[in-house]
């Protein structure tokens, strides 16, 4: 007897997006994170425009139109991260996990479903925000003629890098979901992730580098930007390589550890 | 069908279930008895394959559920009716389940009509009373339209009429010919329900009969006589064919004989009588005997 094959079919993946689309908590994640990504883009490069009048050759070159427009993306990213804890923890909270194994037992399948919808739906979101956030920000630009365009030299890669990121979080998150299968717990554990690893990596810089370059916030100003960063700071801002490897491992070590832990009794 | 065999699921230390084995058959309602703790609802989730028996195994028409690839067509099964999202709808709900199974939309109309849900389909389930949500379980189990199917404790919380419409639902599911097997700790609710009984106590099997026999068998039936000549009219009885026993107030309790022999005898031989009253212990109070041993939170004198 052979147990029923690991890749989901159509109406699996179908019930993980009823599922996804079902519940409030999606919707008001995707408009957070729009409204916060909108308002504090806005709000960053209005105040780099307004200040355009009065800026040196020096400032002018500094300026970083594309960091600006995404700003709001570094706290936006939060919800997407949110979004994929809840994918998970709410069924355990509420117990329906058991009636989704009792559907589809294979329980892998079901969590490849789930990490196909929600990886699906975050990089499309993420992607649209991402190019939403680059399309405002660079219009609130333009009047001072300090925009970039996408077919400048890195732009594109950088944008769509943004929406890759967004979804990175959100598998994350899904996969912290599937670890601790609790809410909470789950985005606590994402937010310390997210940037209370920031100052730890600080303390260690005077030993090595490396691991403030390994930190997601760090990885996502490497990947986010159209050219290399400069100065002391670009220090702990890995390369392109590494930024993508290191964005690649975290991913593998959250879902494959939520997928190891999913198997275990419910 | 369901079959159990040597199943045993332990939890650390804790042996929830014990060595326990029976079948469940088609085409009647067995139902599936055992005080708090007993073990009855990690058979069922065993049945289920959510929980890994330490030992044993258990079969749903010949195979591990695990293995169906389709499960919700084979098994139907409520487990706890509140184990859904309050924020999704009823109709929401059983069409991400359907989906599941390539099970026809059509169906999740189907299912809310016989469970009385249409009229609330759209509503979030977070507004149901336990009533609704259970009749929402139900609707559940009854999606794929399955052979088989399992209810733990589906009447809980329900009122007189939620009550007889589970009972008058179950009864017709199994004169439709699948298997019915229902959990509960009440046998006073069983003996109406079930013509099979499953009783364990601590995780092993007390008992596995008929709802009939069970109740025959079971049942304490003797006369209670008293009279200032006891040990007169004992011997009367007994030379008549009754067993008689004292009963420590000075009474006698009398079996194998009816009131009316009893009374006829006592006349005869001019023995007064002063009480002769029948007692028949109820069915809860035979099944309290039988799971006496296994009780495991026994309240403690005064309540708590
Ligand atoms: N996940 C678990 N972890 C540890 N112990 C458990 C777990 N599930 C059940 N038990 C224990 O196993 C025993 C059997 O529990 P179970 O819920 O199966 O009983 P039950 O017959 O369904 O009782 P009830 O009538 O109260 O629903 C109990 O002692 C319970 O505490
Ligand atoms: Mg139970």
């Amino acid at each position: 007897m052979t147990a029923p094959s690991l890749v989901p079919g159509r109406g699996v993946l179908r019930s993980e997006w009823i599922k996804l689309r079902s519940v409030r908590s999606t919707t008001v994640m995707v408009l957070f994170a729009t409204l916060v990504a909108v308002v504090l883009g806005v709000l960053a490069t209005s105040s780099d425009a307004s200040g355009a009048a009065t800026m040196t050759a020096q400032d002018r070159a500094q300026l970083d139109p594309l960091g600006d427009s995404f700003i709001g993306l570094i706290f936006g990213e939060l919800a997407f991260g949110v979004l994929g804890v809840l994918a998970v923890s709410t069924e355990y909270r509420t117990g329906l996990i058991r009636t989704t194994f009792s559907a589809v037992p294979r329980r892998g399948r079901v969590y490849l479903a789930k990490a196909l919808v929600v990886g699906a739906v975050s990089l499309l979101l993420g992607t649209l925000l991402a190019f939403g956030s680059f399309v405002l920000g660079q219009a609130m630009l333009s009047p001072e003629h300090l925009e970039v365009h996408l077919g400048d030299p890195g732009v594109l890669r950088a944008v769509l890098s943004a929406g890759l990121y967004l979804f990175a979080v959100t598998m994350i998150g899904f996969g912290l979901g599937a670890i601790l299968r609790h809410g909470a717990a789950a985005i606590a554990a994402l937010v310390a992730l997210l940037w209370l690893t920031y100052p730890v990596g600080r303390i260690l810089d005077h030993l090595s580098y490396l691991p403030s370059r390994m930190l997601l916030f760090n990885i996502a100003d490497a990947i986010t930007r159209a050219h290399p960063a400069t100065g002391k700071p670009a220090l702990r801002i890995p390369s392109l390589d590494l930024a993508y490897t290191g964005l690649a491992l975290y991913l593998v070590v959250f879902l494959a550890l939520g997928a190891w832990r999913i198997s275990r009794d419910a | 069908m369901i079959e159990v065999h040597e199943l045993t699921k332990r939890y650390g230390s804790v042996t929830a279930v014990d060595r326990l084995s029976f079948a469940v058959r088609p085409g009647r309602v067995t139902g599936f008895l055992g005080p708090n703790g007993a073990g009855k609802s990690t058979t069922m989730r065993a049945i289920l394959g959510l929980d890994t028996p330490t030992s044993g195994r258990a079969l749903v028409d010949r195979v591990p559920y695990r293995t169906i690839d389709r499960p919700l067509r084979v098994v139907g099964s409520l487990l706890d009716a509140g184990a859904v999202h309050g924020g999704r709808s009823a109709r929401n709900h059983l069409e991400w389940l359907a989906a599941t199974n390539d099970l026809p939309r059509s169906r999740v109309g189907e299912v809310l009509e016989r469970t009385g849900l249409s009229s609330v389909a759209r509503k979030r389930v977070r507004g149901f009373s336990l009533g609704m949500r259970q009749r929402l379980g139900i609707a559940v189990a009854l999606l794929g339209d399955p052979p088989i199917l399992m209810f733990d404790e589906p009447v809980n919380g329900l009122d007189p009429e939620g009550i007889v419409w589970i009972r008058t639902l179950m009864r017709s599911l199994a004169s439709e010919g699948r298997t019915v097997f229902v959990s509960s700790h009440l046998m006073s609710e069983m003996a109406l329900t079930a013509d099979h009984l499953i009783v364990i106590g601590r995780g092993a099997l007390i008992a596995d009969t008929g709802t009939a026999d069970f109740i025959q068998s079971s049942s304490l039936n003797d006369v209670l006589v008293r009279t200032p000549r006891t040990r007169h009219l004992a011997d009367l009885l007994t030379a008549k064919g009754a067993r008689v026993a004292a009963e420590p107030d000075g009474g006698l309790a009398v079996t194998g004989l009816t009131t009316e022999a009893i009374s006829e005898v006592a006349a005869a031989h001019g023995v007064e009588v002063h009480e002769l009253a029948r007692r028949q212990a109820s069915l809860e109070e035979a099944y309290m005997k039988l799971t006496d041993a296994s009780v495991q939170y026994r309240a403690k004198d005064g309540g708590r």
